[in-house]
């Protein structure tokens, strides 16, 4: 068809803002594809790792070594497996945990050299190995004896191999993990015997094996310790924050750009087909079909959602792998074959095609209605005054605002896509910030305002009497909730006169140690309030115990209930003045038989600081992308309203407007309502954040509050507004170009 | 003299081929007059005025209004001088169809040094109920008051009127036409008029007919007819 040849020649008029509408799309499908890529592959190189090699259930450790594993494997219904570890200290600040190599449970992957054949041979979780400088075939001394690298190895139970399992973040330059043969441990003295279950059935609760599995060990005479299920364990589910996280991200984000292009797109179509409706009349009246109509308008949009799928996934694909590789590179998964999802990229290239060619055609279709004689009276109708236009009363107010208002308010199409596009860039660009600001909080600043400890130390028998001087005694115990198991935490018992640990009201007045106290995120997500009495079950024993909470702390520092140690012992059954463990000021010389564990709190802030600094650069380009999303939207709208109102600006010439002050009446008005959506994004982040951390929560009980800092919101505002300024600096050029004879053209015309 | 202008040339090439549009026109106006241009359609008629009213530029020959050489301006002095001296009234009125007739004048208003009073400006010229309406909302003649009305309310030494009855039909042409007179007479506003219509040139003290960019008829009017009882 003839007419098709316009379609070339219209893209090329407004070339800018079609390459607008083609990167949003294109941005939309490339966050699918590659977000749901990132995503399925981690899932399934994950899964194929924690199934294939038989990931523990649960493990533990004895007060005694278990002589009957065949019997109590058949008993429990699942394999049982005793290992060895040992903490070596390599420096002061760097240690290596080795650990005995397994069959059955936990079986080790060769990600890179060679198993292990003998004694004198280790294996390193490589991003260590990559830290310290061990390649295969060097040596790594420990304290003890040397051994040689053979090959790198990934571990279903250390897949974030975190030094202690409640900490939150790895720190290889500080601690790995190095894999040996078992036979080696008989001339290592203080190594940890572990068993590690995993059980056959994978459908029953795992708490209900569990439970079911410690009562038979009881039965046995046998008293267990360090009880950790996998649900709880740190080190492997914290890989599933990045996999559901990059799940959550596939949608909203994609979904947020083809509804903007949609309601662009239909605008313009809209705008396009008002504009020639005459030449449509005239069409019709010649005999031409709506359908050949339809399929004439319809060709901008769907070309441009084919063309920017198609871009969207080119870019996509090859990135897949290396944005895979970069975040399993967090963790220690061997990556075996990353694969690219024809239904994905399907999906990527289809959807923005469904939006866009549905939207479009629904607004072309009911354009396209209107009979032949209506349409030839051409759009002098465009100049209908809507509702909302003349319920205005703006008497008082000055000349400019009035025309900016009325100049928004006159396409309500126009100024919902300005609206929830700034929006949605806000809301991207503090989502970033507010991320970083979170964590940041928490580890940092909730940290070290709540503890003012140095070392905390674990020990493995309970502990009598006096702390030395700069300690304090601690006992904790790890406790669930009655009607929902995924939630669990410490409740500890503290010093009731404790200076070290400082809990704050929300108001910012120090609470009391001599009473019972629950922080925060643990309140909130228990759903506990001041006053009340709640029934928590101890995971110890499987029995309920009865707590009453005087206090909820305003401390992100971790979920924990603090009561004072006296009733703690008394509750729970223990000894009078026994005591777990001690929070220390300074590095205490307990001989390390006797520790279960030590925690540094400056170890944890430096791991926390390697962990910030990707995080920065997440957040920067997240920032980068909101800003050329921005940057597009505003262009968009800005141009619109100057083609709107070439008529109007070109007589504002001819009374004598400056050209600055028609900039500023033209480009300008669209200053309220980028702020309004810019606000009004703030909420929504807050809200979003809030659904986002609960889900996080409940996958990976970490516990994030939305901080919302001042700074970040100014650097946001202050992004949004200089996109702004850049926006109206490529329009500007269009406003100048408007000729003062325009005005008289069109009227002639 | 109010304007001046000596052999004002101006043409324009498409492509290979070259029209004069102008060729060398030249005409004055007194302060406070009434100046009829008269001509068939494509003789230059708007051309001529676009340059007098400084929203186009001629190609050699001088244009002196109120003693100032508009042809030397710059753009920026240009644009003060149609911001403060000149009024434009257009055949197809072109007000901004998104403000209310009140808003179109204070467009102008906005600008001005000294505006007079909107209100009063409505009162002149006889759509003071019709502040708060739109465009679309008054017929052609009503929207061409709004026009006269933003044209005037600066107060401008000089008023261009590109056929402002043009789109209108006889009655209220007449109307529109003794507006533009009380206009003159009350405010002491010198008019340039557009027109195609001979019979209108009765009302002017001074009538210019142009054909194909020359002026070929210079004449003052002895017998002015007032608006009203001009008949066609
Ligand atoms: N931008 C332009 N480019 C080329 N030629 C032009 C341009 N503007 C005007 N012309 C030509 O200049 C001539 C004079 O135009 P002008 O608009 O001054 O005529 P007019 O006397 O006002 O006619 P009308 O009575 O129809 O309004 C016409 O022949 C027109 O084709
Ligand atoms: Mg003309």
């Amino acid at each position: 068809m003839t007419i098709n040849k316009r379609i070339s020649r219209i893209i090329k008029e407004n070339l800018l803002r079609y390459i607008g509408v083609l990167l949003l799309i294109v941005l939309g499908s490339f966050t699918f594809i590659i977000a749901s890529g990132i995503s399925q592959n981690l899932d399934a190189l994950v899964t194929t790792f924690t199934e294939g090699h038989k990931q523990e259930d649960l493990s533990f450790r004895t007060d005694k070594a278990i002589w009957e594993i065949e019997e109590l494997e058949k008993a429990a219904n699942g394999i049982i497996e005793e290992s060895y570890s040992y903490d070596a200290a390599i420096t002061d600040s760097l240690t290596l945990r080795l650990l005995s190599k397994t069959e059955k449970v936990n079986i080790p992957a060769v990600v890179d050299g060679r198993m292990l054949s003998g004694m004198g041979e280790i294996m390193l979780d490589p991003a260590f190995a990559k830290a310290n400088g061990y390649t295969i075939g060097s040596q790594i001394k420990t304290f003890e004896k040397t051994y040689t690298v053979v090959g790198f190895v990934s571990l279903p139970h250390y897949i974030y191999p975190l030094k202690n399992v409640y900490d939150t973040v790895v720190s290889p330059n500080n601690f790995g993990v190095g894999l040996i043969s078992q036979e080696e441990f008989a001339s290592i003295q203080n190594a940890a015997t572990i068993y590690a279950i995993r059980f056959d059935d994978r459908t029953t609760s795992l708490n209900k094996q569990a439970a079911k599995f410690r009562a038979l060990l009881h039965e046995k005479g046998i008293v267990d310790s360090e009880w950790i299920d996998i649900m709880n364990n740190k080190r492997a589910r914290t890989v599933w924050a990045s996999i559901t996280g990059m799940k959550t991200m596939s949608i909203p984000i994609p979904v947020a750009m083809f509804l903007l292009c949609c309601l662009i797109i239909g605008i313009m179509i809209w705008r396009m087909i008002r504009h020639e409706s005459v030449i449509i009349g005239t069409l019709y009246a010649q005999g031409y079909r709506r359908k050949e109509l339809i399929r004439h308008y319809i060709t901008i949009p769907l070309l441009l959602s084919i063309i920017g799928g198609v871009i969207g996934s080119l870019l996509a694909l090859p990135s897949i792998a290396p944005a895979v590789l970069s975040m399993i590179s967090y963790y220690n998964v061997p990556v075996i074959n990353i694969e690219t999802n024809i239904v994905n990229i399907l999906i990527g290239i289809l959807t923005p095609l469904l939006f866009l060619g549905l939207s479009s055609y629904l607004v072309i279709r009911s354009e396209l209605k209107r009979n032949p004689a209506d349409l030839m009276k051409g759009d002098r109708q465009k100049t209908k005054v809507n509702t909302l236009e003349r319920s205005l009363k703006l008497e008082r107010f000055r000349f400019s605002t009035k025309f900016k208002l009325r100049e928004q308010l006159r396409s309500v199409s126009r100024l919902t896509f300005l609206f929830l596009g700034v929006t949605s860039a806000s809301v991207l660009m503090l989502l970033g910030f507010t991320i970083m600001n979170s964590m940041n909080y928490v580890f940092s600043n909730s940290t070290n305002d709540t503890y003012r400890f140095e070392y905390e130390y674990a020990y493995k028998e309970l502990q009598y009497g006096k702390a030395p001087d700069g300690a304090e005694i601690f006992s904790a115990g790890r406790f669930y909730s009655e009607n929902n198991e995924g939630i669990e935490f410490y409740i500890s018992g503290v010093e009731s006169n404790s200076t070290i640990l400082t809990l704050k009201r929300s108001v910012g007045n120090p609470l009391p140690n001599n009473q019972t106290n629950i922080t925060k995120p643990l309140a909130d997500r228990l759903g506990i309030r001041a006053g009340d009495t709640v029934s928590l079950i101890n995971k110890q024993d499987g029995k309920a115990y009865t707590f009453h909470i005087d206090a909820v702390a305003d401390s992100y520092a971790g979920q924990f209930i603090f009561m004072p140690i006296a009733e703690f012992n008394q509750q729970l059954k223990l000894p009078q003045n026994s005591y777990m463990g001690l929070w220390s000021t300074k590095k205490l010389d307990i001989p390390e038989e006797q520790l279960l564990g030590m925690k540094s709190l400056s170890e944890t802030a430096s791991a926390m600081d390697e962990f910030m600094g990707p995080m920065v650069s997440m957040v920067v380009a997240m920032t980068l992308i909101a800003c050329v999303v921005g940057l597009i939207i505003i262009y968009l709208v800005t141009s619109l309203i100057i083609e709107e109102n070439k008529s109007t600006i070109s007589l504002f010439k001819i009374f004598g407007y400056r050209r600055r002050e028609i900039k500023s009446l033209v480009l300008n008005s669209s200053t309220f309502v980028i702020i309004a959506a810019f606000i009004v994004s703030i909420p929504i982040m807050t809200a979003s954040m809030d659904a986002m951390y609960g889900y996080l929560g409940n996958m990976i009980n970490l516990v994030l509050p939305t901080i919302i800092s001042p700074l970040y919101v100014a650097i946001c505002f202050a992004a949004i507004m200089l996109t702004y300024q850049l926006s109206k600096l490529l329009c500007t050029r269009k406003v100048n170009a408007v000729s003062m004879t325009e005005a008289l053209k069109l009227g002639a015309e | 003299m109010f304007i001046e202008v000596s052999n004002l040339k101006k043409s324009y090439t498409t492509g290979e081929i070259r029209t004069e549009v102008l060729k060398g026109v030249s005409m004055r106006l007194n302060k406070g007059e009434i100046g009829v241009i008269l001509g068939p359609s494509g003789s230059g008629k708007s051309t001529l005025m676009n340059i007098i009213g400084g929203i186009d530029h001629g190609d050699s020959g001088k244009v002196i209004v109120e003693g100032v050489e508009i042809t030397n301006l710059n753009a920026d002095k240009l644009t003060d001088y149609r911001r403060g001296d000149i009024g434009f009234v257009f055949q197809f009125y072109n007000l901004v169809p998104n403000l209310t007739v009140g808003e179109n004048i204070e467009v102008v208003s906005n600008i001005s040094k000294s505006p007079l009073n909107i209100d009063e400006v409505l009162v002149a010229v006889g759509i003071s109920d019709k502040k708060h309406r739109f465009p679309r909302e008054l017929s052609g003649g009503e929207q061409q008051r709004v026009a006269i009305a933003r044209a005037i309310v600066k107060n401008p030494k000089l008023l261009l009127c590109d056929e402002p009855t043009g789109a209108l039909d006889y009655q209220t042409s007449r109307s529109i036409l003794q507006l533009l007179e009380q206009v003159n007479k009350k405010y002491g506003t010198s008019i340039l008029m557009i027109t195609h219509n001979t019979a209108i040139a009765a009302m002017a003290n001074r009538v210019f007919r142009l054909r194909s960019g020359e002026i070929v008829e210079d004449s003052i009017n002895q017998m002015i007819i007032p608006a009203e009882r001009i008949e066609w």
